[in-house]
């Protein structure tokens, strides 16, 4: 099948600025502070995700040189240990929760659309939403800080010493609940990411001629999907434990403080490779645009992002190889850890060769990637020595591994991002940079940050542990605490220099012509800076690089300008790029807004202890989670699009495969994965744990038949689910909906029974997870339900039709995702019961 | 292992150093990627991995009838029984073993998770509340080496040091006699 | 989308196979299965390696009977795909045959 076979046929060229004005007017921004509330826009969510993190990352640049003021002489008094520990915890969590992680979000929201060839992301108010969730969550963990109760159990936050009883005031939660609340933004996003990348893409532009910064976020999106479940699972536990005295993580009654060890790092060591992939994104699109070569080993980097994704997961226990798990165990992810070096060192064996190739240019951007192979290849192989189980039994915990993962993260992250923030700022600001300052911030920070850590790994070996803040007994420390400590205040000039450098650049930069780097991906096929919809008609087969740029903007492409006054996108074929239909996007709105804030009422009442108010919120979040539906669905069948000449498609409304179903199947793989680790966790416990087996349950033939009744309806109400969809261009769909909404909340209701005959949770650890899996089945009884009645409204309110479904598809699979998940945890429960 | 990394920074920088210096040259995409990104790392950390699992398979701790000495970590202390001639014998802040011969150390904590580390003796084991933790450790020569905390613990955690008193098995401190060695 | 399908088939079954293996470990361990024996040997080293082997078996058949048509690229990440698998399930679960199981 050759590219031609699908060509599609130019629309005749128009004036550019007549389609320029007509697109502003629909994508751009409201003006004002309505416009900083309501914006939808994926440029300036993106924008504002970075230059929030860049804040973010200032914060926690100021804590580490606290942190160097402290330990550079060894009996620092400084700041106290209290506030020490806060200090060191929040430098952790700030770094990589409300850094790197936002950055990354930001630099794909910002990019994807435009490297692909598509106007905006998949889903414009979820990444709303995920920016106040997340920028709400930031200012939470951030004002515990100013008051003194910052968490202060260690980034990791290791059970016991977090719970209750060692812990008892709110810094933990704080943690917790602040950070649970960051991870919804994360979850969106990776959601937006995912069926951006496989919907979105240009026409024509099948995944293996996609750009490889399209494979890395691809791969990103699917490990933030997966690992993060781990960690929201255990920090909902945690807080259960902490708020209700539930016991996951008590020996006492059943529970283990392992549990929380392996669903943490579960989380923990897949989000280094989270960081580290859309980092190599950006090397891997600039490197060869600097070496003026395409890049080398396309399909070997794509076989080499395939199993970081996969051998991530393969590695977690290496962060736990002292707490005394079996040498076996050890070795399986030992050998893993050493293996996922293989891949890595094929990406970089590859970059080398395109390097080699070419005539390198060392710009600014080439700068930082050469900061990149300086520091991130030493951070590998120390990476490669910790996998060693003996090795890591002397350096665990000490000042090497504090060392060791500085030089994967600067080196494997910042450097990269510094990279790419210089790379693409002209088409941010549309401006050239003020000559010099960059190189200078540079050469500050590469020579700051190698002063501070490389020395670092000495002092570790020398045996200074992690999380110390004097060592008066040890003074063959001193001096190379004193060398690290001046490095990281050199490095932070650095970025202070960094951050003077782009404001210069944003103020009184030359205007930059187009594509100044000649780069030759889609992302340049605009002019500067980047107007709010991108393309002013959509790329397609042949016309799918930086230089399609003139008929793009013309409107040879497809879908040209906003003959609608809509947001329109195309919407292709996940493999292929085949064009399916067009998308009406939603424009600007403060529903996302409005929606963290009631999320975000909740977990303050949460964080206050304010629980007898707390049904008040969860309403409210109900309440906003309806309206996002009242934007979707169409009274009539609408005529189909012409996006091309002999290229006709439909809208949205008329088909099932619309982006709202894929993100929903997206989702429902995040939501399997946290389910599956609830499993893990009542699998890990019983195998575990000691303190087992729990006491004689009191769960009886009552609780047996209400459990029966539940499914059974629950099965009924996926059967309407099914019918209402089959036969809603029939009267008799209503019914159906109807019926199948009744039957949800009749499930409802007998779960809120089999609810009263539970064990009291707080007795064992077997009964705070049983607990736990009949709150998931609630939980997704209510989207269910809700689900439910948003497709009674639209069989009531004539918003399906013979081509039309309304919301029944989605309905469905939650339907299906509530009854299988109902079915396994009475499976689970009944085999407790027997065994 | 420090020598060997160094090394193979040293080249792969040079390797980049080299590819930005001068070019454009014919570049092959199997020589890097099959080559270099797959054949030389794997039989790099073939080798190593070889080796470690070597390593630590013998650092196991066996039931062999090795003296056996308990550590029971709390908050921020650590509290030591050895045996003794008529008994255990319970000491606060200092362990007692003798030199040359293995010992296994029995981790156990009160409350939090502590880590027990002498970085003179290598290898360091968490002390976890609800488990037993063994741990196999040799100090040659007599001597005195300082032990401390390794996972955070809290307020006192820099301060949860500890001492290993290593002593001649010919000559036992006065509460342990030659015959209570194994 | 069927080729994504193929691509992932090695890993999927690597990723399977590590938790298999590594559940199997942490059960024997609980349920002191190094000390029973079978006529094959102990159970507990036994029966991982027979699952293992199971394991590397099906990734044999992959590797010679997943094959994609379609373009270039997408033939190599295939065939790239079952060798990924393959090869972590060979190395990472190496340690059932060289190191003690529950010590």
């Amino acid at each position: 099948m050759t590219e031609d076979q699908h060509a599609i046929a130019p629309n005749p060229p128009r004036k550019a600025l007549l389609l320029h004005r007509q697109l502003d007017r629909v994508w751009s921004d409201l003006p004002g502070w309505r416009g900083t509330v309501c914006s939808v826009n994926h440029g300036t969510i993106g924008l504002r995700f970075m230059a929030t993190s860049f804040a973010f990352f200032a914060i926690g640049g100021v804590l580490a040189m606290l942190i160097r003021a402290q330990l550079a002489t060894r009996d620092g008094a400084f700041l106290d240990t209290q506030l020490y520990n806060q200090i060191f915890t929040m430098h952790g969590s700030i770094m990589m929760f409300l850094f790197a992680i936002p950055m990354l979000e930001g630099l794909s929201m910002w990019l994807l659309p435009k490297i692909l060839g598509a106007r905006d992301m998949a889903f414009p108010r979820l990444g709303a939403l995920g920016y106040w969730c997340y920028l709400f969550g930031g200012i939470i963990i951030l004002s515990s800080l100013l008051f003194g109760v910052a968490p202060d159990g260690g980034w990791f936050m290791y059970v016991p010493l977090s719970g209750k009883t060692y812990s008892p005031g709110i810094n933990a939660d704080v943690w917790l609940l602040g950070v649970t609340f960051v991870e919804i933004s994360a979850v969106a996003a990776a959601v937006e990411i995912i069926v951006t990348i496989l919907r979105l893409r240009a026409a024509g532009m099948a995944l293996t001629r996609m750009p490889l910064m399209g494979w890395y976020m691809l791969g990103t999106a699917a490990m933030m999907l997966v690992g993060f479940p781990p960690l929201i699972l255990g920090s909902i536990l945690l807080e259960l434990e902490r708020a209700f005295d539930w016991p996951f993580f008590e020996v006492m009654r059943g529970g283990s403080p392992m549990l929380w060890q392996h669903l943490f790092w579960l989380f923990g060591h897949p989000e280094v490779y989270i960081i580290f992939l859309p980092a190599a994104g950006v090397l891997s699109t600039i490197i060869p645009v600097f070496a003026r070569v395409p890049i080398l080993g396309y399909g070997a980097i794509v076989a080499a992002i395939l199993g970081l994704v996969f051998l991530s997961f393969g590695l977690w226990v290496h962060h736990m190889f002292t707490v005394g798990i079996p040498h076996m165990a050890l070795a399986f992810f030992s050998a893993a850890s050493a293996l996922v070096a293989v891949p890595t060192s094929v990406q970089i064996f590859a970059w080398i060769g395109t390097m080699w190739a070419g005539r390198v240019e060392l710009r600014l951007p080439m700068l930082h990637v050469a900061g990149f192979f300086l520091t991130f290849v030493m951070g590998g192989l120390t990476g490669v020595m910790l996998a060693m189980v003996p090795f890591n039994w002397q350096a665990h915990d000490t000042h090497f591994v504090v060392a060791h993962l500085h030089y994967v993260l600067v080196g494997g992250f910042v450097f990269p991002i510094l990279a790419g923030i210089t790379y693409w700022m002209p088409m941010i600001s549309g401006r050239f940079r003020v000559r010099a300052l960059g190189e200078t911030a540079f050469w500050l920070i590469l020579v700051g940050f190698h002063g501070t850590f490389f020395l670092m790994h000495l002092t570790g070996l020398l045996g200074m542990p992690r999380r110390i803040d004097r060592y008066p007994d040890n003074p063959e420390w001193e001096w190379l605490n004193l060398i690290s400590s001046i490095g990281g205040m050199v490095m932070a000039m650095g970025f202070a220099l960094f951050v003077l450098d782009i404001a210069m650049q944003w103020l009184f930069g030359r205007r930059s012509h187009r594509n100044p780097w000649r780069a030759p991906t889609l992302d340049w096929a605009m002019a500067l800076p980047a107007p709010s919809y991108n393309f002013a008609s959509l790329p397609g087969p042949g016309r799918d690089d930086a230089g399609a740029i003139l008929p793009l903007a013309r409107g040879e492409g497809l879908l040209p300008g906003a003959p609608r006054n809509r947001r329109e996108v195309l919407v292709t074929d996940a493999g292929t790029g085949r064009p399916s239909h067009v998308a009406v996007m939603p424009g600007n709105t403060a529903l996302p807004i409005w929606t963290a804030m009631v999320l975000g009422s909740f977990f303050l009442l949460m964080l206050a202890g304010l629980y007898v108010v707390t049904p008040l919120a969860i309403a409210a979040i109900l309440w906003a989670g309806w309206q996002w539906g009242g934007f979707m669905g169409s009274r009539a069948d609408a005529p189909a699009i012409q996006a091309a000449p002999g290229l006709s498609l439909p809208e949205h409304w008329q088909v099932r495969q619309t982006l709202a179903y894929s993100g929903t199947v997206t989702l429902l793989v995040a939501d399997g994965t946290l389910y599956a680790s609830l499993l893990f966790g009542v699998g890990f416990l019983t195998v575990i744990a000691p303190n087992w087996p729990a006491p004689v349950s009191g769960l009886g033939l009552g609780a047996l038949l209400t459990a029966g009744a539940a499914l059974s309806v629950m099965t009924v109400a996926t059967l309407a689910a099914r019918l209402a969809e089959t036969r809603r261009a029939t009267p008799s769909g209503a019914g159906f909906a109807l019926a199948g909404v009744l039957a949800a909340g009749l499930a409802l209701v007998l779960l809120g029974g089999l609810a009263m005959l539970l064990d009291d949770p707080r007795r064992h650890a077997r009964d705070a997870l049983r607990a736990v899996l009949l709150g998931y089945s609630v939980f997704h009884g209510v989207v269910a339900l809700m689900l439910g009645l948003r497709s009674l409204c639209d069989a009531r309110q004539g918003r399906t039709g013979s081509q039309r479904r309304g919301a029944a598809p989605v309905w469905q699979l939650f339907q299906t995702f509530w009854l299988t998940t109902s079915v396994l945890s009475l499976g689970v429960i009944a085999v407790q019961e027997i065994g | 292992m420090l020598i060997g990394s160094g090394l193979i920074t040293v080249l792969v920088l040079a390797l980049a150093g080299l590819a930005v210096w001068r070019g454009p040259r014919p570049s092959d995409e199997r020589r890097w990627t099959i080559w270099w990104g797959l054949g030389f790392s794997m039989s790099v950390l073939a080798v190593l991995l070889a080796f470690a699992l070597w390593a630590g398979e013998r650092m196991i701790a066996r039931d062999d009838g090795a003296l056996q000495v308990q550590a029971e970590a709390q908050q921020w202390g650590w509290r030591f029984v050895q045996p003794g001639p008529s008994g255990p014998v319970e000491t606060e802040g200092v362990l007692y073993v003798p030199a040359g011969q293995p010992f296994d150390i029995v981790l156990t904590s009160r409350d939090v998770i502590h880590s027990f580390w002498v970085p003179q003796l290598g290898g360091k084991m968490d002390a976890i509340p609800g488990h037993r933790n063994v741990h196999r450790l040799m100090a040659d020569a007599p001597g005195t080496h300082e032990g401390l905390c390794a996972e955070f613990c809290g307020i006192g955690h820099a301060a949860m040091r500890f001492e290993v008193v290593v002593y001649d098995p010919a000559a036992p401190p006065p509460f342990v006699s030659a015959e209570s060695l194994p | 989308m069927i080729w994504v399908a193929q691509m992932l088939a090695g890993p999927m079954l690597w990723g399977g196979l590590f938790s298999a293996v590594y559940g199997l470990h942490g059960l024997g361990c609980a349920l002191d299965w190094p000390d029973r024996a079978t006529p094959l040997g102990p159970l507990h080293p036994g029966g991982m390696i027979l699952l293992w082997l199971v394991g590397l078996g099906l990734h044999g058949l992959l590797v010679a009977l997943n094959r994609a048509g379609g373009s270039e690229t997408q033939r190599l990440l295939v065939r790239s795909g079952n060798w990924v698998g393959a090869v972590a399930s060979a190395v990472t679960l190496l340690p059932v045959i060289v190191t003690s199981s529950c010590g």
